[in-house]
């Protein structure tokens, strides 16, 4: 820069000088780098410290580069400096420097950060340069080249932006730093003196008056050489400061990093560990959400579960009940603890509940008892209360765990059964399949008038009378070998002492696999009801002999006849002999012819009186072999008279070859006289055909078939069934019990008697069984 | 005809009934004809001497009652001894009221039978003669004009001649002679002779008719 020597004040440079002003920059600069790097790497107060003393010291060196490059600028003129100005302008590169610290120790660095960070530190070094020149007393007037101002503004502005990149880049410790942070620096220090040298250039100076020297001083060389190397103390104390302690947070961040790595370590273990504990705390949580919910639905279940149930202490004191047996009585829980349940118990069981709870609870046995409680709405319910209870494994009472079942609905059932069974009229009772009879019913015992004891097992064959017991015993023994149904009569000595014929009837219960789990019996008193049978057997015995003597008495006067006319042939003999005996009896040839006819007359008046005799006379039926067609010869017999007398012609059509029947022959002749009597009545108003009876007798399927026609006016067909019902009578003086008879007579020699209408007149027609059987 | 032994018919489906009978009726000395049934009665040829019927009401196909109502049906008229084994009240009454002589129940008394017997025999005869006597006076009765039996009888009922002539149209006179030849023709000794005469007459022929 040369300045013309009029006007323009000639400055040279000492190049020595400016040699030392690009070092100190470059020292400045690395110093500056480095202590990006400790700014960053620091935290806290430390950062704080790092961040300020980092500034000075940069602040000292870029001030002392600048004032050591304004130094290297020789004028001819002496010139002064006003200090003041120059320890501004040192404040001002202190403040510049911090602000470059601070925005590149951030953690990040934005775009618009940096170029604010570069402008305001452009604008503070560029404003220390000018602030530095400010600071110049000499006698001339400084002079700017506008253009040269604004290059080294922007070169300021510029190379701040690269120095912030730069140190942004470099303040990571690596491996190469030092090497590169040297690289660095020297460029920076060129740059920054490259800026600081344009500013200079920029600059030309006037003669003028001497300058106000107020407080300004002058600059020695040896102050000048004293600036240079305390800065480089400085900037060296800072490297070195900055090395040492990056040495150390080297260190440091190698055993931290050692560190870093068991902790990373032990961190993986402890993550590993966690996570396992993790797993078991989340296993734990979901077990015991599990085990609440689990909780709940039990105690859901306790609570709507259709039971009531209690625990409790080992001593018998209840503490525990679900929410229905609370709600069933009604009582808060206090005034259920311990012995409160007692209060709800029936009077009529609490003497016995408590005293079988008190032995349960002092034994240590299991509890069942059936018991009324008292309910909220004050009605008591049966209940079956069950305690089981729960034992350590030496065996001691823990608790007590019990359950109360409403069972009034199965008792009042059951009341209704036992009702039922003990006023049914049979007697019931119970085997096991070996035939041990265990249960009677009241009814059975009431009835031998013996307890339980005396009568089960097979203690009730005393009961039944000597004369029946083996068979009767035989009998079911036979039953339990063979698993048939039991079926036998038997005389049972009844509490009176009067033996008593009993049916019994003994079947088995069989489970699914067909074996016999129990026998169920009843037995019934027949006593009275054979009696009534046999009084009805003996009434209707009565009544057949009755009504014979009635058909008898219908043919009274037949059988008048019948016996009159041997004794009228008796009696008119006798007297002929009578006369003769006393005419003085010559001719005795008439005489015996007279007396041998009376004794034939005598012997025939006896067989019909015999005859007679045997329907009339009552007599237990028989049940002997006869033929049908001889019983039909006899009817014939007795009515023949009374069929001439009817005018009814009798025709018979009597099989030769028939079986023999078994039966009574009165009665089977008492069928005939009824059928045939009904015959000749029911022909009485024809008028207009022949009176005809037929009687046949064949052989049919069972034995024999008898068949007795009348030509009458037969009977409406739809009384075929009427006829034969007791005092059912179509005639005007019948009594209606002949044909009812008749079936009955029939149907207990095992035969059917029936009747059919036609045109012809009425047909009635009985069979007779050939076998033997079913006979009364 | 009251001429002839007198004759006993039985009727009696016992035989031996019938024989004893036979035997003691002849052992009375009279004769004796046995019959199993009517019909073989009613077939039999019969004599005109006095006789009667021993009769059975309970005959084989027929009762004694209605061949005692049959008999009379055929005007045979003949005495009926009823015997029965088995008579009852009502029987009876019908029987007697049918003109029976005598209702007897077996056995009966030798000496009933006979004594009904003779009844009966002397019933048939009387009843003979009357019907003799009855023959005569209706001999007598026909030989009458018809004049004559108008006049008799008018006064048989109680007329006077002089009513009678008024009645007729004729003379007193005239119905004097048509009397007095009546009374002779039927041989009447007095009015109340005749009127018995008639009353007799009339009495046959309403039987006969």
């Amino acid at each position: 820069m040369v300045i013309s020597a009029n006007v323009l004040l000639t400055g040279s440079y000492d190049y020595n000088e400016v040699g030392k002003s690009v070092l100190i920059a470059i020292a400045a600069s690395y110093a500056a780098l480095d202590l990006a790097g400790r700014v960053t790497a620091a935290s806290g107060r430390a950062r704080a410290g790092w961040l300020s003393g980092g500034a000075i010291a940069m602040g000292i060196g870029i001030w002392a580069m600048q004032f050591k490059g304004m130094l290297a600028f020789r004028l001819p003129v002496p010139v002064e400096y006003h200090w003041p100005t120059v320890l501004a302008s040192l404040l001002l590169a202190i403040l510049a420097s911090a602000v470059a610290l601070y925005v590149v120790s951030r953690q990040k660095m934005g775009r618009v950060e940096v170029l604010i960070g570069s402008v305001i530190m452009g604008g503070g070094v560029a404003g220390m340069h000018y602030i530095g020149i400010a600071a110049m007393r000499l006698p001339a007037i400084p002079r700017f080249s506008p253009v040269l101002v604004t290059l080294s503004i922007l070169l300021a502005i510029f190379f701040s932006l690269l120095a912030l990149l730069m140190a942004f880049d470099l303040r990571e410790e690596t491996r190469w730093a030092v090497w590169r942070r040297l690289g660095s620096a020297t460029v920076m220090g060129v740059a920054v003196s490259s800026m600081h040298y344009t500013g200079m250039a920029a600059l030309s100076f006037m003669r003028a008056a001497p300058p106000n020297l107020l407080r300004a001083v002058r600059i020695s060389p040896l102050f000048n050489d004293g600036v240079a190397i305390v800065t480089l103390i400085v900037l060296m104390a800072a490297s070195v400061t900055s090395s040492v302690d990056r040495q150390a947070s080297a260190e440091v961040q190698r055993l931290n990093q050692d560190l870093e790595g068991r902790v990373a370590e032990r961190t993986l273990q402890l993550e590993a560990f966690n996570q396992a504990l993790k797993n078991e705390i989340a296993e734990r949580e979901r077990a015991e959400a599990a085990l609440r919910e689990s909780e709940d639905r039990l105690r859901l279940v306790i609570d709507t579960i259709p039971q009531q149930i209690w625990s409790g202490a080992a001593d018998g004191s209840l503490d525990f009940r679900n929410t229905r047996s609370r709600s069933y009585r009604g009582l808060t829980p206090e005034e259920l603890q311990g012995g409160g349940w007692q209060s709800v118990l029936h009077p009529d069981d609490r003497e016995r509940v408590l005293k079988a709870w008190h032995e349960s609870v002092v034994n240590g046995t299991p509890y069942e008892q059936e018991e009324r409680h008292r309910g909220a709405d004050g009605r008591y319910r049966w209940f079956l209360s069950r305690g089981e209870l729960l034992r350590d494994s030496e065996g001691h009472i823990v608790r007590w765990y019990g359950t109360s079942t409403d069972i009034e609905d199965r008792k009042e059932a059951e009341d209704r059964l036992r009702l039922v069974i003990d006023t049914t009229p049979a007697m019931l009772y119970s085997a096991r399949p070996d035939g041990y009879i265990d249960f009677f019913t009241k009814r059975w015992l009431d009835y031998v008038g013996l307890p339980l004891d005396e009568v089960c097992g097979w203690r009730w064959t005393d009961s039944i009378h000597p004369e029946d017991a083996e068979d009767f015993v035989g009998k079911w023994r036979s039953s339990l070998a063979t698993g048939e149904p039991f079926e036998a009569e038997g005389r049972v000595l009844r509490a009176d002492g009067e033996y008593r014929r009993q049916l019994h009837r003994i079947v088995p219960l069989r489970d699914k696999a067909g074996n016999i789990v129990k026998w169920y019996g009843s037995s019934i008193d027949i006593e009275d009801r054979k009696r009534a049978e046999e009084a009805l057997q003996e009434a209707q015995n009565n009544l057949a002999r009755v009504t014979r003597a009635v058909a008898m008495g219908e043919l009274a006067a037949t059988i008048a006849h019948e016996v009159n006319q041997p004794l009228a042939a008796i009696v008119t003999n006798a007297s002929f002999c009578l006369r003769e005996l006393a005419g003085g009896a010559q001719k005795f040839e008439k005489l015996r012819e007279a007396i041998a006819e009376i004794v034939n007359d005598g012997t025939r008046a006896s067989a019909v009186i015999s005859r007679i005799r045997e329907q009339l006379v009552k007599g237990a039926p028989e049940d002997v072999e006869l033929g049908v067609n001889g019983v039909i010869q006899d009817v014939t017999w007795l009515l023949r008279n009374e069929l001439t007398r009817s005018r009814v012609s009798l025709r018979t059509e009597l099989a030769a070859d028939l079986p023999h029947v078994f039966g009574d022959r009165v009665q089977l002749q008492q069928v005939l006289i009824n059928l045939v009597m009904n015959g000749i009545d029911a022909m009485r108003t024809v008028a207009d055909r022949p009176r005809e009876l037929l009687i046949k007798s064949a052989k049919h399927a069972d034995g024999v078939l008898v068949q007795v026609q009348d030509s009458g006016r037969g009977f409406d067909p739809e009384q075929a069934d009427r006829i034969f019902q007791p005092f059912f009578t179509t005639k005007a003086e019948g009594v209606g019990m002949g044909l009812s008879i008749s079936r009955s007579i029939v149907e207990s020699h095992g035969g059917r008697l029936w009747a059919e209408s036609s045109a012809k007149g009425a047909l009635f027609q009985f069979t007779l069984s050939a076998q033997n059987d079913g006979v009364s | 005809m009251t001429k002839g032994e007198p004759i006993i018919f039985v009727i009696d489906d016992d035989p031996s009934v019938r024989r004893a009978m036979k035997r003691l009726i002849e052992s009375v000395g009279l004769r004796v004809e046995l019959f199993g049934s009517t019909q073989e009665f009613l077939e039999a040829k019969r004599q005109g001497a006095p006789s009667c019927l021993i009769l059975d009401i309970r005959l084989q196909g027929i009762s004694g009652l209605d061949f005692q109502r049959e008999l009379a049906n055929t005007n045979i008229r003949i005495p009926i001894i009823f015997v029965t084994a088995h008579g009852d009240i009502p029987m009876t009454v019908r029987a007697m009221k049918a003109g029976a002589v005598e209702f007897l129940t077996k056995p009966f008394r030798d000496q009933d039978l006979l004594d009904a017997i003779q009844l009966a025999l002397e019933k048939d005869r009387s009843r003979r003669r009357q019907e003799e006597k009855a023959a005569v006076l209706r001999e007598r009765f026909e030989s009458l004009t018809p004049r004559e039996r108008e006049v008799v009888n008018m006064v048989v009922c109680g007329m006077l001649n002089k009513q009678i002539a008024a009645k007729i149209g004729t003379a007193e006179n005239t119905v004097k002679t048509h009397r007095s030849r009546a009374m002779d023709k039927m041989q009447a000794q007095s009015l109340a002779d005749l009127v018995k005469m008639v009353e007799r007459l009339q009495i046959t022929v309403r039987k006969a008719s």
